[in-house]
């Protein structure tokens, strides 16, 4: 796999259809991964891509508006091409997609490679990119077939509000507004987040209880319907803030109200981005 | 001869000292995440960190805090500091994060000095301890400090197989001895255990290489995958930009200060809208040219310890080791394009 992305990339180099490949390298640890952008088809060799390979770069095509751009991209990654195409965020024909067939990565962190499949990965029914202009790997059979999901969110489900709310509080309050978790997110693309707003002050700028839930809330809201599943966000975070189950929550809702996962095709409209008088789901 | 302290009698001095002070230690919450917290008794500290998600510079400059409040009273406008009346003992202050407390007194103490934080240096007093590993990341000894340093330190706990070596570096920290219940000290032969050398980067020289290279396109390289976050700011203990604005309740402002970091959007901008470091490329090399250029320029050391956070915290491999070496690999012959 990693020679058919390197060939890939070289190709797509050399011939200059793209100006830069973004995928992965190794890490200045030596076993896990980080992202790379090739830009000569010499550097092509240092790609890689193994159980590590955790990031989605899909992020980084928002910084690369207008240059043609190669980037390797694994199945969960594929929903947020989806998303950023849907969102007029970036034009299919300035980007090549090298696809991965994943079998799934796993927990890793810095200077560390646990055995531990990733939580998404464990749920994952997107082994396969949705969407690609090439193909490294053998397309696989689904790896799990689709069922009870996200045990953790039923688990938050069944708790009383209170003890929903001292769940939540323990975690937001421990939250630093280091931002890293919107940073890395591909749907968390806005020029000026509500957050970072000076004026109107839409949130106070203290690092305290009261604005880092306000500021959890809103983002969690702004990501329904739109979180592409990867994960990164909680990832990040140096707090480990469980955001997934948050992202989760919402994308549950989102889907069982209007029937719509985010990310699975680039046509269709996200819900909360559209309004259909008719739709009426019983939310005001 | 040295004095040495048991486990157990350390607890039972650090309690005595959290009759007449908050004690602050390392404390391991649910989320796997250890933080320097106050504690209510010694037993809640974990003893047996490796080192904090986030440096203790919390307790000297605080991710928020209120500077002043502003109150009309009868008619009168009133403005009142925030004043820091609590005596602290933080308790197991690692030599990398002390050093870095040392470095932030250069911006915070010069003068005029910031008054808050002068009054939370002159409360806290500071019971260091070695470090029992030296972890991957680390590369403390080749930033002016060591897994053994009690230079900027009140009192240095060494552990060993018994217990823990005692010195005394400061009076204030012969002050807090002096608190210890009588007994509790033994004198021991005991040396502290050897340990392994932390990684060495190459700092010499530094800062000559980085006024040659402000312009190279390695910046916009190394730029590329980074996510312009603030956590590498926020984790590290010698980062120290902030923002300040004002909260106004009914009537009553107070001015509140924050972390904040070269990383985020407003990072300049905030002084009349102009962002001198726009751009990827430039924020990133703003982190950079602070840490290896700017301070030591102004404030003699490079602003960095080796305490290793934002090698790993770091999420996409932005590794300040490399950056020094790759620094040094770029040389004199500024390879501008
Ligand atoms: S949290 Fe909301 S406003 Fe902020 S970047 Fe994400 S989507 Fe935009
Ligand atoms: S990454 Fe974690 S600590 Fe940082 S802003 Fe997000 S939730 Fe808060
Ligand atoms: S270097 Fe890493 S931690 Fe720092 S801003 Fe960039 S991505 Fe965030
Ligand atoms: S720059 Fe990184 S290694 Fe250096 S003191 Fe800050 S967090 Fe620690």
């Amino acid at each position: 796999m990693e020679k058919q992305i390197r060939d890939k990339a070289k190709e797509l180099l050399s011939s200059q259809a793209v100006d830069c490949v973004i995928g992965y390298g190794r890490a200045t640890d030596g076993v896990t991964s980080r992202p790379l952008f090739v830009y000569e088809p010499e550097k092509a060799d240092e790609l890689i891509f193994d159980k590590t390979c955790t990031h989605n770069l899909t992020k980084y095509l928002l910084n690369r508006k207008g240059k043609k751009t190669g980037i390797v991209v694994k199945g969960c990654d594929s929903r947020a091409i989806n998303v950023l195409l849907n969102e007029e965020q970036i034009k299919r024909e300035e980007v090549s997609i090298i696809g991965v067939v994943c079998e799934g990565i796993v927990e890793v962190s810095w200077n560390q490679v646990s055995e531990i499949l990733q939580t998404r990965c464990r749920y994952c029914h997107q082994h396969a990119p949705l969407v690609y202009d090439f193909l490294a790997g053998e397309p696989i059979k689904e790896l799990l077939p689709t069922g009870e999901e996200h045990p953790a969110v039923t688990e938050i489900e069944a708790k009383s509000l209170e003890e929903r709310e001292a769940f939540w509080s323990e975690h937001f309050d421990r939250c630093c507004r280091c931002y890293a978790c919107r940073q890395v997110c591909p749907g968390c693309y806005c020029t000026e987040c509500f957050v970072d707003s000076l004026d109107p002050l839409w949130v106070g700028i203290r690092i305290a209880p009261a604005e880092n839930q306000i500021w959890h809330s809103i983002r969690a809201f702004h990501l329904a319907g739109r979180c592409a599943g990867c994960n990164e966000c909680e990832r990040v975070c140096p707090m480990n803030i469980p955001l997934r189950l948050l992202n989760r929550k919402l994308a549950n809702t989102v889907e069982e109200l209007f029937n719509f996962q985010a990310g699975l095709n680039a046509e269709e409209m996200q819900p909360l981005g559209t309004f259909i008088k008719e739709e009426n789901v019983g939310i005001g | 001869m040295t004095q040495i302290i048991s486990k157990s009698d350390l607890i039972t001095w650090l309690n005595k000292l959290a009759e007449s002070h908050v004690l602050i230690g390392p404390v391991n919450d649910n989320a796997g995440v250890t933080l320097f917290r106050k504690v209510s008794q010694a037993e809640e500290i974990a003893f047996d960190f490796t080192n904090t998600t986030l440096s203790p510079k919390e307790w000297f400059f605080p991710p928020t805090e209120t500077l002043f409040t502003v109150e009309r009273k009868d008619g009168q406008v009133e403005l009142v500091p925030a004043e820091d009346v609590e005596a602290k003992v933080i308790f197991g202050m690692r030599p990398c994060d002390a050093r870095g407390i040392a470095l932030l007194d250069k911006p915070f103490l010069n003068e005029p000095a910031d008054t808050l934080y002068q009054q939370h240096r002159d409360k806290t007093a500071l019971i260091g301890l070695s470090c029992r590993e030296v972890l991957p990341e680390c590369f403390c000894t080749s930033m002016g400090t060591a897994p053994d340093d009690s230079s900027n330190m009140d009192i240095l706990l060494t552990e060993v197989a018994d217990g823990y070596i005692i010195q005394v570096v400061t009076e204030k920290g012969a002050a807090l001895l002096a608190e210890c219940p009588e007994g509790l000290l033994k004198q021991s032969e005991v040396t502290p255990p050897a340990l392994s050398s932390a990684a060495t980067v190459p700092i010499e020289g530094i800062t000559e290489i980085m006024a040659e290279n402000f312009d190279n396109v390695y910046w916009e390289r190394l730029a590329d995958r980074c996510l312009h976050c603030n956590l590498c700011a926020y984790v590290c203990p010698t980062c120290y930009c902030f923002d300040v604005r004002d909260y106004n309740d009914k009537g009553k402002v107070e001015r509140v200060r924050t972390w904040e970091s070269c990383q985020s959007s407003g990072f300049t901008r905030i002084a009349g809208g102009y962002d001198r470091r726009a751009g990827k490329a430039p924020h990133l090399r703003q982190r950079f040219y602070h840490k290896l250029f700017y301070f030591p320029a102004e404030f003699g050391s490079v602003a960095c310890v080796g305490c290793g956070r934002c090698v790993k915290a770091c999420p996409v491999n932005v590794d300040i080791r490399e950056v020094i070496m790759d620094v040094h690999n770029l040389g004199g012959q500024s390879g501008q394009q």
